[in-house]
């Protein structure tokens, strides 16, 4: 219940709707009703009509609001195991239902229902609207308007996941399965999780917008266990993103099987660094993390609106090199975080959080941005339709910097670099942040010596980013799926980084 | 809410007769339904209200010698019939597990069912008034204080119901009700950092919430002991956890300790039943059945009858985590396949008399970050805390980790206190360890 924040790389597991096609049709008419709406799309995605649907709208607003929203989502997902060379356990599930929101000022009344009859929403939106005390104005739309979406087709798969069968998916386990047992004659154990998902959104503002898409997603898991002698390691390795099944190609799956056999060897030679602080080099891509926990929470709108953040009332000023560039986007084509609206209805951007070292921009969701007198970032975010939405990351990662790995590496007398990782945690007001590295290595006079594993770094947002004295021009975006926890709500994201120097960090390891 | 457990029951045979008349040979399916209620109050503003009743059906489904699980919420007749046909014909693709069956009969609740006292009816009768009284009277406590920057105060209630029934015979039902309140502050630093704490407490009665009172001073005594927090020392000395946090060592501990993490070849606790893995002070039972308890339950997952399993007696392993499936792949007797509430023997002594009583260690209020392989039983955590000096509590201290093996550090366990935490399922208590690595500054 409290304010615990992660990001872990979980390996969250969880088929067809007949006649589910593929998101929002194009066919405009006039400058405000751009996208036109289909026949019955409430119908065809929700079995309802759209009377129903203004109905509840109406019921919704009856008690006033500045603003409120229906969110209908359904998900569908579908995942495949492999595991002792059996193909043998797969899960489908499905959630369907609809929030119901109103907001007042910072009051927020919510409600949702999985009966998405008009009796049981009306009784969700009489709940949801009891916040309401009857001081504000009443809202509900005459009319529904279908708005144009300024990014679009960030995610349109050649072939939607509800029309991709199981047997499609069963030879490109079994293909990352002899690939990885293949790798090395340690291997003992290798087991594969497939996992996709179809999720229909639908957003229905109390003013009468609506917006809505198919937003897939999917990830393929390899988890390796080798053996030498009376010694056993273990490791893992995934690929993620919202991606169709022509993603996963005989070369993917190479590159995911020689990761994770790699990863798991390198376990037996690995050593623990020694404790304390240390320079810490962060590899290209994966170690966004860094930014994810160091920054982007901090900025994240809600925790400075209230005043909770290390980094509130700190817009405009330089925390970092002039360098240093972090972006926070929702347009980032067929990244985990990629969105084309937010779960408001508000377009995605990309939002510099901080330029050439300079704090720029917090991430908004409608309720801060309302505050601050900003227009929304598209940082809205929520799990699903059994939650409230507020300011989240989407796609953070850093921009290139002006050095070279090679000349990073050189500059470190003793160190290490952390290259994998598991899990990361923030306290957002005492700017303490933690990840855990799994894969690193050793460096002693400029040069990498040994691997290292099982390492937690501790560091300081602010003093951490004020410490990132070198930065690569090799930026790369993590393939890896992750998923942020805020407030009990997982959302995915994806991350970025170019090879950076953090000048020092604590390091967790042993023998000082 | 009105009882549906009936209700449920037959959802969840009607997903049987389903399933079996698409093709199953056999099928395990459960029903739930459950209501929740959040109140949030922050600085002063009723921030958050929301209310709502889910409900859901899941399937284990056996076709042709072949597995699958699935649910949906989507319960409408001819939806639930597409799902379910759909799924049979899913599980047909897969390759067929001779370990894959339900399992026997004869591990399933008989007679009675037990009286696990975890429903409270005074819980789906509160009220707007009566929530609002409570947060009120954390209001009360959390403001007119200056260091504070912000605060939130919430409530949360629910009432759940389930039903489970399998083609062996099984057929079950449970009820239980929770509560829960509770705050958290952000106070002003001289400094600038902006620390931050919480309390929250509850369980299936409204009498096993704290008192508002005591809510709201200790989120402001924990938050301002952390004011002035520096980095902590690079140093090799006891280790004292508090009961709030010492769970989450237990969990890392229990993580691998099951039929299946071990089978996957993925877990320290391999050939480890019969063996003195840990320290003497180390007894840990898993208890289904506790009175009251928070994941106390008539049967688990599968349908195994609950009952008091000893996992650690004096630092032998007694038992591990076993379900059906991979304790057949294994050759062991099921035992649960999923951790309930854990029982502990304590020392005698609580956190106070154990801390006024030490040389020198490091306590732990709180983690933050790290992980552990279950595989190796290496571990790194980040923590925060104090310098305990002859019986002396130092200024706080944080930005440091401790880096060791799970199973060397529950060797070196020293003390066990009596009290455990009442507000988690692993009513973990004040742990002490010797000789632990701890990196800072």
């Amino acid at each position: 219940m409290h304010r615990r924040r992660f990001l872990a790389a979980t390996g969250a597991v969880t088929l067809t709707m007949p006649g589910f096609l593929s998101a929002c049709g194009k066919s405009g008419s006039g400058p405000e009703l751009a996208a036109a709406p289909p026949a019955d799309p409430f119908a065809e995605w929700f079995g309802i009509d759209t009377a129903t649907v203004q109905a509840v709208l109406a019921e919704l607003g009856a008690g006033g609001a500045d603003f409120g929203d229906l969110y209908f989502q359904h998900t569908r997902n579908t995942s495949v195991k492999m595991e002792d060379g059996i193909i043998g356990e797969a899960t489908s599930s499905i959630t369907q239902g609809v929030g119901l929101r109103v907001v007042i000022g910072d009051q927020t009344g919510y409600a949702f229902t999985e009966e998405l009859t008009l009796e049981a929403m009306k009784k969700a939106a009489r709940t949801a609207a009891a916040i309401a005390r009857g001081n504000t104005t009443r809202l509900s739309p005459d009319q529904l308007q279908w708005p144009e979406i300024a990014h679009r087709d960030l995610y349109k798969l050649a072939v939607p996941w509800s029309a991709v069968g199981i047997t499609d998916k069963l030879p490109r386990i079994q293909k990352l399965e002899s690939l990885a047992k293949a790798k090395d004659p340690s291997v003992d154990k290798v087991q594969v999780s497939w996992w996709d998902s179809e999720e229909r959104v639908m957003v229905c503002t109390l003013d009468g917008k609506v917006y809505r898409e198919v937003r897939p997603q999917s990830r393929l898991w390899c988890t390796v266990v080798a053996k030498k002698g009376d010694e056993t390691r273990s490791n893992s390795a995934n690929l993620a993103g919202r991606r169709g099944i022509d993603f996963y190609t005989d070369e993917k799956l190479g590159e995911l099987a020689d990761k994770a056999v790699r990863l798991t060897m390198r376990l037996f030679d690995a050593r623990r660094p020694p404790a304390g602080e240390m320079p810490v080099i962060l590899a290209a891509g994966p170690s966004g993390i860094l930014l994810h926990e160091a920054v982007g929470h901090g900025l994240e709108a809600d925790f400075n609106r209230i005043g909770t953040s290390i980094y509130a009332d700190k817009m405009g000023e330089k925390v970092a090199a002039d360098f240093v560039t972090v972006v926070d986007s929702g347009v980032e084509p067929n990244e985990r975080g990629a969105l084309t609206f937010d779960d408001e209805g508000n377009d995605c951007q990309r939002t510099a959080l901080i330029e050439n070292g300079r704090l720029a921009s917090y991430m908004h969701d409608t309720i801060s941005a309302r505050h601050y007198g900003v227009k929304p970032t598209g940082s809205g975010r929520r799990q699903s339709f059994k939650h409230v939405p507020m300011p989240r990351m989407r796609c953070t990662f850093m921009e290139d910097g002006p050095h070279t790995r090679d000349e990073i590496i050189a500059s470190v007398d003793k160190g290490i670099i952390a290259e994998t990782f598991t899990n990361g945690q923030v306290q957002i007001g005492a700017g303490d942040f933690t990840f855990y590295i799994k894969n690193g290595w050793l460096i002693e006079g400029g040069k990498i010596t040994a691997p290292i594993s099982d390492v937690n770094i501790i560091g300081n947002g602010p003093e951490a980013l004020q410490n990132i004295t070198m930065a690569a021009n090799d930026a790369q975006l993590d393939t890896g799926g992750w998923t942020c926890g805020k407030n009990g709500q997982g959302v995915p994201v994806s991350q970025g980084l170019p090879t950076v120097l953090v000048s020092k960090l604590n390091v967790g390891g042993v023998d000082a | 809410m009105p009882d549906p457990s009936s209700l449920l029951l037959e959802r969840a045979t009607a997903a049987v007769e389903l399933a079996k008349t698409a093709g199953a040979a056999h099928v395990h399916a459960s029903a739930s339904q459950a209501r929740n209620v959040e109140y949030k109050l922050r600085d002063g503003i009723l921030e958050k209200v929301q209310e709502d009743t889910s409900r859901s059906v899941s399937l284990s489904l056996y076709v042709d010698g072949r597995y699958s699980r699935h649910s949906t919420s989507d319960l409408r007749a001819a939806s639930l019939k597409a799902f379910v046909d759909e799924a049979v014909a899913m599980t047909r693709v897969l390759a067929p597990d001779p370990d894959r069956m339900l399992p026997p009969a004869e591990l399933y609740p008989s007679g009675e069912a037990p009286e696990l006292d975890v429903v409270d009816t005074g819980v789906p009768s509160l009220d707007r008034d009566a929530r609002m009284a409570r947060l009120q009277a954390m209001q009360s406590g959390l403001t007119g204080h200056e260091d504070v920057i912000s605060w939130t105060a919430g409530i949360s209630d629910s009432e759940s119901f389930s039903a489970a029934v399998n083609t062996n015979g099984l057929s079950g039902t449970h009820h239980a009700t929770s509560a829960w309140c509770g705050a958290e502050v952000t106070l002003q630093d001289p400094n600038g950092a902006r620390p931050e704490d919480w309390f929250w407490g509850g369980g299936h009665h409204l009498k096993s919430m704290p008192d508002a009172e005591e809510v709201a001073r200790r989120c402001l005594s924990q938050a301002r002991a952390r004011i002035g927090s520096a980095k902590g020392p690079t140093a090799q000395t006891t280790m004292i956890v508090d009961p709030r946090s010492s769970g989450r060592l237990i969990a890392r501990l229990l993580g691998p300790a099951s039929a299946r993490s071990i089978q996957q070849g993925r877990s320290f606790w391999a050939d480890s039943v019969g063996q003195k893995l840990f320290s003497e002070k180390l007894s840990l039972t898993d208890a289904p059945l506790l009175k009251g308890g928070h994941n106390s339950r008539p049967y688990d997952g599968e349908g195994l009858a609950s009952r008091a399993l000893p996992i650690v007696e004096n630092g032998v392993v007694k038992n591990v985590y076993v379900d059906s499936y991979y304790g057949r792949k294994l050759g062991m007797t099921p035992t649960t396949g999923s951790r309930s509430n854990l029982q502990w023997v304590g020392g005698g002594r609580d956190l106070a008399a154990i801390l006024a009583d030490i040389d020198d260690a490091i306590y732990v209020t709180s983690w933050l970050g790290g992980n552990a392989d279950g595989t190796t039983g290496d571990f790194s955590f980040g923590l925060r805390g104090h310098r305990i000096t002859k019986g002396e509590m130092g200024p706080p201290i944080g930005e440091m980790n401790v880096t060791g093996n799970l199973i060397d550090l529950f060797a070196a366990l020293t003390e066990v206190g009596d009290d455990g935490w009442p507000y988690s399922s692993s009513y973990s208590p004040t742990l002490v360890f010797d000789g632990v690595q701890f990196s800072g500054a």
